[in-house]
């Protein structure tokens, strides 16, 4: 698998240059903030900012889109719900039982919308934002937490080690389902249930393989002196620049502006 | 090998043990009864035996992964069940398995991992990462995924972050077990190369491995039932016999037709060697 | 049972920057009754070149051939148990509660009734030796004993042929000689055997013919004196011993298993 894991597109943009922090906190800033616009504009100035970001982020439109999918049906359904069931504003049209307000159809497009773009923020960040960096950024700022007993570093170190052992998982449970198959397993026969219990020969081994691995990982890691987050140095360098504020700043003053429109 | 005399040996590249014995949790039998060795700064021992003799048991309680029912133990003139990570910090161990061995999602971080859990400042992390990962032969692999390398490549990784953190002495659990010819040559050219600089207790299953260490011992039921020259090792048909170990081919070859030496390393020696017989068997008519 | 591949290609991720052919028209065929060695190094398409042989993959052109009748016409689940693969560290894919359960996965897909199915296991427990395992949990057992109940889940479909990948990687020398004890056996049987590994001591001791894969392509097919002493790089080191002995003295033959190696070279030295 040559393609990075997960989301993450490589390749060089203002965008991919910024601070990962800078860029989760933008994030969580813009989730929030879309909470705060009601009106019209306000979401507007939001939708067009996030396609600007799109086009800075030199990911193909395409390529973005796909990222979107999984949320098309729901969008859809809510869209199609207000349309068909609210009662807000003058009616539009009639037949029978069934009545399309006006009302229904700005705030279908208002909610769908919405869902559009903060799952376009998500996209966002994981497209541009290697995933390491994405786990380094949180550790970052999730560790005042820690002061409060929040294991912000434990955290850290799963999220890397998911991210170390992802791949090597996916090609295992390659490697599991055709030896089960060569024995003639079929995973494509039957109805559902048939198909469920065809996969614990795979989840089995997978599974009892996993633990095996955590325990050689432990001491692995023990050997070579881990004991926790205490005391521990950092290899990769997170600087904050000033790009990286001035692009916090702009997010804030847009969203203050989208809010208050 | 005596027993007996415990020598308190402080020299950080040593490694001692007295009367070392360890049962793991609900066995019937002691993986290690009454085990005792010293081994001295920049020796290389090797360590063999069938499966079960109690090898990977005793890598374990050198650096206080497991912790012994009885027996004193110092490497590196610490005691590792009262001190682990201070001898942690001094002796480095390499796993059989390539795969489980490495934690980071790239090379540099994870040859970095151990610096890290030291507290090490990042510029000198920096240029130690990229000292180790040169001494493995991997210059230019600093980006790499660990899992789109080979066997041979993943183990190489492993031993840099090993060296990265400088220890005086490397224990290698059956390194090279897991992996095909190629990888097996890679990391023990690697491995040789650190010969007299440091302490290495190796422990295998291929003889043909050892054929350079300074002694070798015998593990057979949790017990070190010889400690000889490699040499002595393999001309020894009933010591090879008793505790199931198998000689590579050549050697084999070399023994039965009388040349066992551990000198004869390629078939070129050995056709040398069997030339020369012949040579000599033609003189003497 | 004769299992033939015939001018197998194979490309992996074709149309995409990622595109690479692993096999580059490759054809052998495995006789009934023999042993066909498959030796190779990384990156020769050993393990692309396995995974057709009961069409795991499918291959890019060429065909596989099952006693003459192209296996693509066969169902699935025929070819798979007439054409038995057993990857490398099979003990990956041990999952049921008991060794005896396990074993009985492959022969339970097959529709025969529980008394066949209970010979079956037995028999393939009592060919790999670990009857006396069959109450224990898979995960329970030592590596080796692990790796001899997968290959007995395997056998247990009856396959005329057998295909084996790297068996004895990862296994200690004991082990490593209880596996070809194993393969002489299932010769014995009736089954072919095709076994692909990197560690030509082991295919030289059991092959009756061997294949020489490099790079997508065979390099050499024949009987392993012919193959491995005209491909002496990837020859076991007691035939290059002999190889280098041989060009002074062309009477000495080209002995290939290792007792010959050694009554050739004794009498040679013995006069």
């Amino acid at each position: 698998m040559n393609r990075s894991l997960g989301q993450f597109y490589p390749v060089v943009s203002p965008l991919h240059a910024l601070d990962p922090r800078a860029k989760i906190l933008a994030t969580a800033a813009l989730v929030f903030g879309l909470f705060l616009v009601d009106s019209a504009a306000g979401l507007a100035l939001v939708t067009g900012t996030v396609v600007a970001l799109v086009v800075a982020s030199r990911v193909p439109p395409v390529t973005f889109l796909q990222l979107l999918r999984p949320v098309a049906f729901i969008v859809a359904l809510t869209v199609l719900f207000q349309v068909l069931f609210s009662r807000e504003g003058e009616m539009l049209f009639a037949w029978g039982i069934l009545e399309i307000h006006d009302g229904g159809v700005r705030l279908g497009l208002f909610l769908g919308l919405r869902i559009l773009l903060l799952v376009s923020a998500a996209a966002l960040l994981t497209a541009t934002t290697a995933p390491l960096a994405l786990a380094d950024g949180l550790e970052d700022l999730l560790s005042p937490l820690k002061k409060l007993r929040f294991p912000a570093h434990e955290v850290a170190m799963m999220m890397t080690i998911a991210l170390r052992f992802i791949p090597t998982l996916s090609e295992e449970t390659q490697k599991i389902t055709k030896a089960q198959a060569a024995r003639g397993a079929d995973f494509a026969e039957g109805g559902p249930l048939a198909r469920v219990r065809a996969t614990v020969p795979i989840l089995i081994p997978l599974t009892v393989g996993a633990f095996r691995r955590a325990d050689d990982l432990a001491e692995a890691m023990e050997s070579r002196g881990y004991q926790g987050g205490e005391g521990r140095t950092r290899y990769r360098e997170l600087r904050f620049r000033p790009r990286d504020a001035i692009a916090l700043t702009v997010t804030a003053l847009i969203l203050a502006g989208a809010a208050l429109l | 090998m005596s027993g007996s005399v415990l020598r308190i040996l402080a020299d950080p590249g040593s490694i001692s043990c007295e009367s070392l014995t360890y049962t793991y949790p609900g066995a019937a039998e002691p993986a290690l009864s009454g085990v005792a060795l010293e081994v001295m700064a920049g020796e290389y021992v090797g360590v063999v035996g069938p499966n079960g003799g109690g090898k990977s048991t005793l890598l374990r309680l050198l650096n206080g992964l497991l912790s012994a029912d009885s027996g004193k133990i110092r490497v590196a003139g610490r005691d590792p069940d009262t001190e682990p990570f201070e001898v942690r910090r001094r002796v480095g161990m390499l796993f059989q398995n390539p795969e489980n061995g490495l934690v980071a999602p790239f090379v540099e971080d994870d040859v970095a991992f151990g610096l890290e859990n030291l507290g090490v400042l990042r510029e000198e992390m920096r240029a130690r990462v990229r000292e180790a990962i040169r001494a493995v032969g991997l210059a230019g692999y600093e980006q790499r995924e660990p899992h789109t390398l080979s066997g041979g490549e993943k183990q190489r990784v492993a031993l840099a972050g090993l060296l990265a953190l400088e220890p005086e002495i490397l224990l290698l659990d059956e390194p090279t077990s897991m992996l095909d010819a190629a990888g097996r040559r890679e990391v023990l050219d690697r491995t040789r190369r650190l010969r007299g600089e440091k302490t290495i207790l190796h422990v295998t299953h291929h003889l043909g491995e050892l054929l350079d260490a300074d002694r070798v011992l015998v593990m057979n039921g949790g017990r070190i039932v010889a400690d000889v020259a490699p040499g002595r090792l393999i001309s020894d048909a009933d010591l090879l016999a008793e505790n199931r170990l198998v000689l590579p081919p050549l050697a084999r070859l070399a023994a039965g037709l009388g040349l066992g030496s551990s000198k004869l390393r390629t078939p070129e020696d050995l056709a040398r060697a069997i030339g020369e017989k012949i040579r000599r068997r033609a003189g003497t008519r | 049972m004769r299992l033939e591949l015939r001018d197998i290609r194979h490309v992996y991720s074709p149309g995409t920057p990622f595109e690479l052919e692993a096999l580059r028209g490759v054809s052998l065929a495995a006789e009934p009754g023999e042993v066909l060695g498959i030796v190779g190094g990384t990156g020769s398409g050993k393990s692309t070149l396995i995974q057709h042989m009961n069409l795991l993959l499918e291959p890019a052109s060429g065909n596989v051939l099952v006693d003459g009748v192209d296996a693509a016409t066969l169902k699935k689940s025929e070819l798979r148990r007439k054409v038995g693969l057993v990857f490398q560290f099979p003990e990956a894919a041990l999952f049921a509660p008991t060794v005896a359960e396990d074993v009985a996965f492959a022969p339970r897909r097959l529709s025969l009734d529980e008394d066949e199915i209970e010979d079956r296991v037995r028999d393939s427990l009592s060919l790999v030796r670990a009857e006396h395992l069959r109450e224990r949990s898979p995960f329970a057992l030592s590596g080796g004993e692990q790796r001899r109940v997968a290959i007995a889940g395997v056998l247990a479909m009856g396959p005329e042929v057998l295909v084996l990948d790297e068996p004895a990687s990862g296994l200690d020398p004991a082990a490593r000689e209880d596996l070809l004890r194993l393969i002489r056996t299932l010769k014995q049987t009736g089954a072919s055997v095709v076994l692909v590994s990197h560690d030509t001591d082991e295919v030289a001791e059991v092959a009756d013919r061997i294949c020489v894969l490099e790079r997508g392509e065979v390099r050499a097919i024949g009987t392993p004196s012919k193959v491995l002493y005209e491909n002496l790089e990837f020859a076991p080191a007691t035939v290059q011993t002999v190889a280098a002995l041989g060009e002074s003295d062309q009477s000495i033959g080209r002995p290939v298993r290792f007792e010959e190696t050694l009554r050739t070279l004794r009498s040679l030295v013995e006069g």
